[in-house]
């Protein structure tokens, strides 16, 4: 059995292959022109005749919408309503609150996605009781479209004031659009993102129709090339929460798989736990640039019902919450104005690259200080396929202008970089509520088994567990999880006896819309219902809770009510029973169970001791810390070894640093499970 | 005394020199001056994602802040970035809180709390919570959070009037009490809340939550002194503050000496239109030393808008860093070199029982002044004035259908344009530099209140014009289902706000109108929904011609003529906002923009010649990608 | 304690002229008034040449003294 992922980066593109619990990783350039021819070369690198799935991922949508690389849409709106995506939720980031200079990055002053003279409004409006205040003026609307003709937009976003309570209008809409701009996509906001309030659910709209346009045939062009090469089973998308869709769901909304790359890493953290048996987890995925966080608990990952790709900017969709901290491999060491060592926000990026890469960069950055510290060694770095300029790394740090010796400079920056990764795990604990020492900390992303473990104690964790295949593990995350299809509706009602029939009704609903989705699956489909819901009062909402299955009756209410302290009081730590519920969104998901990723066992060493490659020697540590070690080779490691700090372990992609202090065991899927010395 | 004034003392330390000063090394010092703000972020996250008030939630009207102890005179070392509302009172506001209750009455645990503007500065519904942070049995830090209690009492539920004359008008004021004492709660000082105040069962969770969040704060904090030391942990401290005070003197360094002066103006304090109330501001700058003196300005307000000495301080430190340092954090280090002259009685320094309660209005002139006055000596720098005032509404009544409606501060026009600045145009709809708040969604309004947002949409030609062009203007409409009464506080609609910098002008004055229903008894569906360039409505405020229409010649309207606006079903609130100010030559604005502009309807073809120069030929509604330009009529026109 | 809202529109803050010299630009311009920065309120004298302090005294109580917190 063959499962086969791609997932299609900004610079490269990850393939993943499996098959009898062997994993076969590869990284190709991507192709930023043919974002599908890119996918394609992917396939070829690992076949995939006998592939069961080709699951994948892809960043094209997100590159364009980040670069404003965009196709013409207009925006259809109500009357008096043409600057909602101007102003947005109002907020400024914490950065720039005192900055004069800032302009919201997608307002009109700054990079809008829809140029205002593409907002078009309509006389029409529906009051938040769905009844209508101002019928349709279709003649208007006839203009408007036709100005936008005139103006050859690509695609069409519909997004009325309170039309998640009546949709009609935005149908008339759409059918106006198809008449007068004939075969483009139109997308409506009421069939995309049903949810109050505008602004999201307009955004969301709006970005939906441009990745549309963008992926167009992306699909079918995909699926002939894949039968080209004898591919039979099934194709795949992963979305913002790493889960599954076939690629015909995906592509009829798009917007749901704007985002997958780093949700991807949190679901295959769930999964490896699952296999290892841990369910409580602190993901952590360092890349060049920044560090993400995000949290398993119970063996799923948090789910946030929405997604900023910028501040402000805002995707209704269900998607892994992921704390992004602005520290990682590639983050700059600069110099603060007392004289101090700062790590980040800024990044040496892919190019040039950390000062050691010898591809022209100039500045210090948080690898360097690990190559000067002997924890990258120049020799063993990517299996021996790369050199390491160490003089360049030492340039680098005696470029910073400060009173600080050199000694000083690097292992200040080392230890800097790590006080800010772990600072951010530190908040999402708290805005999660979790207690960090039934948590373990799980490492991946190339740079991260380097510099993570050495933050063990600050986060107060259980451990810190290292999967195999850390440079490449969020890729295994599009063949870690299940198919699943979903909708949702914003109703807000209190949760007492009078809400019996609208609550049946709007289940019922969606169960029939989302059995229409799956087709032939839904026999195999396991249906499951959340709710969104408030306290009386309370401004937001707690999402996913449970709902019973069947008939909607009185009892069930009470159920529901009962289920919403539940939740609430395990995720903010306080109960409020005597307070009325009121809920918000209703949701009906189903899920149907797809072939996961197997990790192979690794032999349980019988007899003798890891043998080390290599002697270790470590520079730029504090006083007293204990500077000889060794290295060792991953791959000559088995089951049951166990390594003391200070200690290296390489393997092609990656480089593990277990600190003195530390100790390093082997587990049986070949995982390293790291602990403080002390509690050993 | 002299004061140290050296900009690149820190730096010049060598590490023994270093370590002897600060008691622990530049990496100790650098990692705990980073804790301070780190946990600061750290209560923010915990009292954001669990605060039950919306305006705490969603509005995020509080701080969290570390400060020092009695021993360093209590400075402000970490804060979380929120509202900077708070900034001033946080300091000064902790040390008379902990003075006056005792410092040696504190003990693990506890957590005072004061709500007078007298002491703690803002205002009554803003308390002040304090925990001290013991380790050894010596007092080490203090957790604080300011946060906006949703009633405190008073006339008016949720507090916000501008026709409170006095203290005893605005609600409950909380001397420095023990509202948790070793951890556990003090109820009758909870009660002393809950009974004086209108919805409680919202409040009282939020006590809860702050004293969790303060304690959690304090458990990091003695994480951090366990592992580092506690002479560590002051000198760092130390070390905060006087990288900021080297900051800000560096930051000042690029501005000339001299003596700069500015003005903003409120209308009137809503009492009468005879008085105006003028914000001086005096900047001189000798050296690394400034001194912003408040003489000149107009005498405290006869109703609630007023402001504490503190609040004050907010507007003079933050004007300050919002010009010439944005970037760096703030701690009480930042005012070393800013002495602040401000003579008893004014309007940002009222006296009791003057009411403050309309403190942050206070503010944002302020530093709209500070702004204007250090428009020339910055030249390039400089930026465009803001949008003024806040606008507050408070409305309610009964629906058609006989159930109570309230809503305050949804329908106001509390948003607007920014000045612009060398980096490029504003935005039209941004808080004020002292607040940072979320819009209330179109739809969560007309959900709970019977209304219809009809419009928010910007009208061209207000955004000051210039190279770069202010934020603009834009109405917003309300068209009321159900009869009510509408308490209006409008206070910055008879002078611009948004004046232009470094050849740029300034952004149009607006005003407010209710577009009334003569016909109460009309069907809904013939609700009149009123055109954009409407001008038969009633003028509330704003300096309009005989007809109601704006014009600059024209007489100015007093809001407050009547108490407050008794409306029917079907009329319409109607807001224009001010622009903010543009920034360099309008003529020298890049044609391309004006086109842009054209097409984009933030100026229109007259407006396009007349402030910038460009003749621009087509119709933008119909056909806006087919504008073009007139090159010889414009060379001619910007000659 | 209640103040009473003071008579002139605009309000000024009184500066005492006061003797000596200032020991870094040795002009004889200096004024005694009070000044609020970090720390909080001060009783200062200052050069109104080059706004050198000659003398920062901390007062803690301010412009206003809350009669209940005389008790």
């Amino acid at each position: 059995m063959q499962l086969v992922s791609v997932d299609v980066g900004g610079t490269f593109t990850d393939i993943v292959s499996v098959e009898d619990g062997v994993i076969h990783t590869t990284k190709v350039p991507t192709d930023l022109v043919d974002s599908a021819r890119g996918v394609l070369k992917g396939a070829d690198e690992v076949g995939v005749r006998d592939a069961l799935v080709f699951n994948h991922a892809s960043t094209a949508g997100l590159n364009a919408l980040l670069t404003r690389n965009l196709p013409k849409v207009g925006l259809i709106t109500t009357i008096g309503q043409r600057d909602i995506l101007d102003i947005g939720s109002n907020i400024r980031p914490h950065e720039a609150i005192a900055d004069p200079r800032w302009r919201r990055s997608f307002g009109d002053a700054n990079r809008p996605l829809v140029p205002r003279y593409l907002r078009r409004t309509v006389p029409e409006r529906m009051k938040a009781d769905g009844s209508v205040f101002l019928p349709l003026d279709e003649d208007a609307a006839r203009r408007e479209i036709r100005v936008l003709g005139r103006c050859n937009v690509e695609g069409v976003a519909i997004g009325l004031l309170n039309a998640w309570t009546n949709g009609v209008h935005e149908q008339r809409l759409a059918e106006l659009v198809r008449e007068e701009l004939g075969d483009i996509p139109v997308v409506m906001s009421h069939a995309v993102s049903p949810v109050a309030p505008e602004y999201p659910r307009i955004s969301t709209t709006v970005i939906d129709a441009m990745m549309k346009v963008i992926y167009g045939d992306y699909s079918g062009r995909l699926q002939n090339g894949l039968s080209e090469r004898g591919f039979t089973g099934s194709l795949n998308f992963g979305d913002c929460a790493a889960m599954l869709a076939p690629v015909e769901t995906a592509m009829d909304r798009p917007s749901r798989v704007v985002f997958s790359g780093p949700a991807a890493g949190t679901t295959a953290s769930a999964h490896f736990g699952r296999l290892i048996g841990r369910g409580n987890l602190i993901c952590v995925d360092v890349g060049g640039t920044s560090t993400d966080v995000s949290i398993v608990l119970d063996g799923q990952p948090i789910i946030n019902t929405s997604l900023e790709l910028e501040p402000d900017m805002v995707v209704t969709t269900l998607s892994n919450e992921i704390a992004s901290v602005g520290a990682g491999g590639g983050s700059l060491i600069t110099v603060g104005p007392g004289g101090e060592i700062q790590v980040g926000p800024g990044s040496a990026g892919a190019d040039p690259g950390p000062a050691c890469y010898g591809r022209g960069g100039v500045q210090p950055t948080m690898t360097d200080a690990a190559v000067l510290m002997g924890i990258l060694s120049p020799e063993n770095f990517l299996g021996g396929k790369a050199t390491l300029d160490y003089a360049a790394a030492v340039r680098a740090f005696e470029s910073l202008d400060t009173p600080l010796s050199f000694e000083q400079r690097v292992q200040d920056a080392f230890r800097i970089g790590l006080h800010n990764i772990a600072e951010g795990i530190v908040d999402i604990v708290i805005r999660n509520g979790v207690d960090p020492r039934e948590f373990s900390l799980v490492i991946f992303g190339a740079g991260g088994p380097m510099l993570i473990p050495s933050l063990l104690d600050m986060v107060k964790v259980r451990e810190a567990v290292i999967p195999p295949h850390p440079g490449l593990f969020s890729a295994i995350g599009l063949l870690s999880s299940d198919m699943v299809f979903m909708e949702s509706q914003s109703l807000m009602i209190p949760l007492d006896e009078s809400a019996v029939y609208a609550i049946d009704a709007v289940f019922e609903k969606l169960e029939q819309k989302v059995r229409d989705e799956i087709g032939s699956n839904s026999s195999v489909a396991k249906f499951v219902r959340t709710f969104d819901a408030r306290m009386a009062g309370q401004a937001f909402e707690t999402a996913f809770i449970d709902a019973p299955d069947g008939d909607i009756g009185t009892r069930q209410i009470e159920e529901m009510v009962a289920k919403f302290h539940a939740v609430y009081e395990q995720r903010a730590g306080n109960k409020f029973e005597s307070m009325p519920v009121e809920a918000v969104t209703f949701r009906v998901q189903a899920v149907v169970e797809m072939p996961k990723a197997e990790f192979g066992a690794v032999p349980r060493r019988t007899e003798g001791t890891p043998q080390p490659i290599g002697d270790l020697e470590l520079k730029y540590l504090r006083d007293g810390e204990k500077r000889t070690g060794n290295r060792f080779e991953r791959d000559d490691l088995l089951d049951g070894d166990v390594i003391h700090g200070p200690a290296v372990v390489h393997e092609r992609l990656s480089t593990t640093f277990v600190p003195a202090g530390f100790v390093l065991q082997v587990g049986s899927l070949g995982e390293f499970v790291i602990e403080l010395e002390a509690k050993k | 005394m002299i004061i140290d004034e050296s900009t690149d003392r820190i730096r010049n330390l060598t590490e023994r020199e270093f370590e002897a000063e600060y008691g622990a090394s530049r990496y100790t010092c650098n990692v705990l001056a980073n804790r301070s703000r780190f946990v600061a972020g750290h209560m923010s996250t915990n009292i954001v994602t669990r605060a039950f008030s919306p305006i705490i939630s969603l509005n995020m009207d509080y701080v969290c802040a570390v400060v020092g102890p009695p021993e360093l005179d209590y400075p402000l070392v970490g804060m979380n970035q929120g509202n900077f509302i708070f900034l001033g009172s946080l300091a000064t506001g902790v040390r008379k809180t902990v003075e006056e209750f005792g410092v040696d009455r504190l003990a693990p645990g506890d957590l005072l709390v004061s709500n007078d503007p007298y002491r703690v500065g803002n205002h009554v519904n803003d308390a002040c919570f304090i925990r001290p942070v013991f380790h050894g049995g010596r007092i080490v830090s203090f957790t604080v959070i300011r946060a906006h209690m949703l009633d405190i009492g008073g006339i008016i539920p949720g507090g916000f009037s501008l026709f409170k004359k006095n203290v005893y008008e605005n609600g409950l004021v909380v001397p420095p009490m023990r509202i948790f004492e070793k951890g556990e709660p003090v109820k009758e000082v909870l009660r002393l809340f809950l009974d004086n105040g209108r919805f409680a069962a919202t409040l009282l969770p939020d006590f809860f939550t702050i004293n969790s969040s303060c304690a959690l704060g304090d458990e990091q904090i003695q994480e951090s002194v366990e592992r580092y030391g506690l002479d560590a942990w002051l000198g760092a401290m130390r070390y905060s503050l006087d990288s900021s005070a080297e900051a800000m003197r560096r930051a000042l360094q690029t501005l000339p000496d001299g003596e700069y002066e500015g003005e903003d103006v409120l209308d009137t304090d809503g009492a009468d239109s005879e008085e105006i109330y003028r914000f001086h501001v005096t900047v001189i700058k000798k050296g690394k030393r400034v001194e912003v003196d408040l003489s000149g300005s107009s005498r405290q307000a006869r109703t609630s808008l007023n402001a504490t000495p503190l609040d004050a301080q907010t507007s003079a430190a933050l004007g300050l860093k919002v010009l010439l340092d944005p970037q760096t954090p703030f701690t009480s280090g930042t005012y070393r070199n800013i002495d602040l002259v401000i003579p008893p009685g004014t309007i940002s320094s009222a006296m009791p029982d003057a009411s403050t309660h309309f403190y942050w209005e206070v503010q944002a002139a302020l530093v709209n002044a500070l702004i204007n006055a250090l428009a020339e000596p910055l030249g390039s720098r400089a930026i465009g004035g803001l949008y003024g005032s806040t606008n507050l509404h408070t409305g309610s009544g009964m629906t058609p259908d006989g159930r109570p409606w309230f809503s305050a501060a949804e329908l106001e026009a509390q948003f607007g344009g920014w000045g612009a600045t060398d980096a490029g145009d504003a935005d039209g709809h941004t808080g004020t530099f002292t607040l940072n708040q979320r819009l209330t969604p179109t739809e969560e309004i007309e959900r709970r209140v019977p209304v219809l947002l009809t419009a928010r949409e910007y009208i061209p030609d207000t955004g000051g014009p210039g190279k770069y062009r202010g934020g603009s203007g834009f109405r917003k409409d309300s068209l009321f289902l159900a009869d009510g009464d509408h308490w209006l506080m409008p206070l910055h609609f008879r002078f611009p706000s948004g004046f232009g910098v470094n050849g740029g002008k300034a952004g149009r004055v607006g005003g407010s109108w209710f577009f009334e229903n003569q016909d109460p008894d009309k069907p809904e569906c013939e609700y009149r929904l009123v055109g954009a360039t409407d001008t038969d409505g009633v003028v509330v405020s704003g300096v309009v011609d005989e007809n109601g229409a704006l014009d600059e010649n024209g007489e100015f309207a007093f809001f407050a003529r009547v108490p407050y606006w008794t409306e029917n079903k079907g009329s319409t609130l109607r807001w224009i906002t001010n622009g903010g100010g543009g920034w360099g030559d309008p003529f020298e604005r890049e044609i391309e923009a004006v086109i842009r502009d054209v097409r984009d309807g933030y100026v229109t073809i007259l407006g396009a010649l007349r402030d910038y120069g460009v003749v621009v030929v087509g119709d933008p509604d119909e056909d806006p990608e087919g504008l073009t330009i007139d090159e010889a009529a414009t060379a001619a026109a910007r000659a | 304690m209640a103040y009473d809202r003071p008579t002139e529109l605009l309000v000024n803050q009184e500066r005492v002229p006061a003797k000596g010299k200032c020991p870094e630009c040795s002009e004889e311009q200096l004024f005694s008034y009070p000044v609020l920065s970090e720390g909080g309120w001060f009783k200062v004298v200052k050069c109104r040449h080059c706004l050198a302090s000659l003398k920062r005294e901390s007062d803690p109580v301010g412009q206003i003294t809350i009669f209940s917190a005389t008790i």
